[in-house]
């Protein structure tokens, strides 16, 4: 039977913190058991996300420099090393209850899939890396990163970024995923056109959908609210 | 007094890290309440209590990497002593119990029971195993997978994972070979896998003396293999109450399909293209639409997952082995032949990992190749049926407006466990792969 869930997809670029707190929210009240799973389909203002197994030496600019080009710093609770999110990335954040036995494993590998049919639709061979534990691969080159928690066990957190038209100059400042010999892609590089994030949002929506069989429907007006407004350029 | 254990997160994963204590030794804590972090080299994740009480005792400090099902803590809860309650067993089977009731789709409003589910089941009991792959043992490359903790310590001591043999499940390199690398001047220990030798065939008895070899005869002992094989076959016969049943199918429409694409197929993806690919699509589909052929029998119980695991049994030069393609329920065409072309040519080469000889939810034998019509199939146990795909021949047929035509058709058939299912649904299952095998277009999914 298909998974009724809320999709949210808040405009503009939202900021870091402002979003992942909505996601606790969510998982917290998915957890117990007062709203639906939900899909949160998004567009971040620049930020350098460091996980759990972020070392230091990783983010190659200090924080100062990188907030100096307008990108903010946040350590988080998901697993794996730092990140970047921002403008031209589509990113997903799943909040969906894993049931009575969870397998996160299964978990990750059926989010990379879903990332590989879009890069089927979108004519781009993706492919996992057996060496890495998770993320979406063109060649040696990361063109979507994952990073999960699970909240009490049950229900996901945090969730994939796949690039389509980002500036990838922002991942110099970082040694992405921790793993210094990786290059970072994106969708547009690796076709050779601007593929943005609007040309991929309906793809992976419908992919996830297959993926995890989730029945969408539209998140009440006011679940949209603690996103924010849009900023207006 | 409860027992808490490292949690399973998937069945993939072996091992966790105990990153935070959330509680100390002597603190009160709610049920369900978060009691301590883990980080499995999959995910993160907070663990909540399966009981309200205190804390009584922590067994495994912050930063260990340990097993899944090692005891972590204890906590004694106040009612279950005057009760009288029995350790351990309790939160397991109470776990068990919620995961067989609630299979089914989480409802915000009805998934309740799932919130109190205790959190720390002890390891979902693994599915029996087809012998062949137990005596398999793992000759391939170990796995790269390593804990956190394993990978800090190699690092910390410049080691070479690489020349260092595991010893832990599946041969992978645990904290103590680490460490026992470290002591022995990072070279690498010369340790058998333990993995490797767990997983070795059962009973190993010496060739049976006073049979000699005479000029006419010769007399080899049975190879481990052969054995287990053999074991496992009958033990599925003396099991299950087997039935068989089977269709007939049009694979005009493939047969010229595959021809058409068959070079552009290898020229883009590398691999051959079959038409067990398109079986076992259609299988999975059907899986799909009739779930209690993906179950299995666990006690009294029925145990139905919602994957598909989907067993593909291989000969090769030691018998026969059933590699399995895990989730084959979310893999296109394309995505199911490459990986059966991988996980035949490994084992051929005697290089599939313990996990990818395991858990099959159903499996398809294909003896067509060989020239076989129609095959009577074992069941691999703990299935409940397996699908037999035979040889595609041309032959006449009354088609459209009862002419006869020449077309290429193939017996599609199963044997299945009259234990769990009834010749309905085992004919509606076929008839659906059926269907499925004569109208879908399969270069869709290929992409061609």
């Amino acid at each position: 039977m298909p998974r009724h869930t809320w999709l949210l997809e808040p405009p503009g670029h939202v900021p870091y913190a402002v979003a992942n707190e909505a996601m606790h929210d969510l998982a917290e009240r998915r957890l117990a058991g007062t709203t639906p799973d939900s899909m949160i389909l998004l567009e971040h203002a620049p930020v350098f996300t460091a996980g759990r197994r972020a070392r230091p030496e990783h983010l190659v600019w200090s924080e100062e420099q990188a907030s100096a080009f307008g990108a903010e710093v946040h350590r988080i609770d998901r697993g794996g090393s730092f990140t970047f999110h921002g403008p031209g990335q589509l990113v997903g954040y799943p909040i969906l209850h894993l049931g009575p036995r969870p397998d996160a494993a299964v978990y990750l590998r059926r989010l990379e899939e879903a990332i590989i049919r879009a890069g089927v639709e979108l004519g781009v061979e993706l492919h996992r890396r057996d060496d890495v534990q998770t993320g979406v691969f063109a060649g040696d080159d990361k063109v979507c990163a994952i990073g999960v928690r699970l909240m009490r066990t049950r229900v996901t957190l945090h969730g994939f970024a796949i690039n389509c038209d980002t500036d990838l100059s922002w991942f110099r400042g970082i040694v992405a995923c921790g793993l210094p010999d990786n290059g970072v892609t994106s969708l547009s590089s690796l076709l050779g056109r601007d593929v943005t994030v609007e040309e991929v949002r309906p793809i992976v929506r419908r992919t996830l959908a297959r993926v995890f069989d989730l029945d969408y429907e539209e998140a009440p007006a006011d679940e949209l609210e603690p996103f924010g407004s849009p900023l207006v350029a | 007094m409860t027992s808490i254990q490292m949690p399973q997160l998937g069945e993939t994963i072996v091992e966790g890290t105990i990153l935070k204590w959330l509680k100390a030794e002597g603190e009160t804590i709610e049920r369900d309440e978060p009691l301590f972090e883990i980080s499995t080299d999959k995910v993160d994740t907070e663990v909540p209590s399966p009981v309200a009480g205190t804390v009584t005792k922590i067994l495994v400090g912050e930063g260990e990497t340990v097993a899944v099902g090692t005891e972590l803590a204890e906590i004694s809860s106040g009612e279950d002593a005057e009760a009288g309650a029995a350790p351990t067993g309790t939160a397991a089977s109470s776990a068990s119990g919620s995961a067989s009731d609630d299979a089914g789709d989480e409802r915000p409003d009805g998934g309740a029971s799932d919130v109190s589910a205790p959190p720390v089941p002890t390891a979902p009991p693994a599915p029996a195993q087809p012998a062949a792959p137990a005596a398999l043992q793992d000759r391939g490359p170990r796995s790269q997978i390593l804990s956190p903790l394993v990978r800090r310590l190699a690092e910390e001591h410049e080691l070479d994972l690489s020349a260092i043999a595991g010893t832990g499940t599946g041969g992978r390199i645990t904290k103590s070979d680490v460490m026992q690398a470290v002591a022995s001047g990072g070279g690498g220990t010369a340790a058998e896998p333990v993995g490797a030798s767990k997983a070795a065939a059962p009973a190993v008895t010496p060739p049976s003396v006073g049979v000699a070899a005479t000029a006419d005869e010769t007399v080899e002992p049975m190879s481990h293999i052969r054995k287990a094989i053999a074991t496992h076959m009958l033990a599925s016969v003396n099991e299950t109450a087997r039935a068989w049943t089977m269709v007939e199918v049009n694979v005009e429409h493939l047969v010229r399909l595959r021809e058409r694409a068959k070079d552009a197929f290898l020229a883009a993806h590398g691999v051959k293209l079959t038409y067990l690919p398109f079986v076992v699509r259609a299988t999975v589909d059907a899986l799909g639409a009739y779930p209690q052929v993906n179950s299995r029998i666990e006690g009294d119980d029925v145990v139905t997952p919602r994957a598909v695991h989907m067993g593909i049994a291989v000969s090769y030069d030691a018998g026969l082995i059933v590699p399995v393609i895990h989730d084959a329920d979310v893999m296109n065409s394309v995505g199911i032949a490459r990986a059966i072309t991988d996980l035949a040519s490994r084992a051929r080469a005697h290089q599939l990992k313990p996990d990818e000889v395991q858990g099959a939810t159903f499996t398809i034998t294909n003896p067509g190749p060989y020239g076989s019509l129609v095959s009577v199939p074992i069941i691999n146990q703990p299935n409940v049926g397996i699908i037999s795909l035979d040889g595609i021949q041309r032959r006449p047929v009354v088609v459209e407006d009862d002419a006869i035509a020449v077309r290429s058709m193939v017996y599609v058939s199963m044997s299945w466990d009259h234990r769990l299912i009834d010749g309905e649904i085992a004919t509606r299952f076929l008839a659906r792969v059926k269907q499925s095998l004569e109208t879908w277009d399969f270069a869709e999914d290929l992409g061609v």
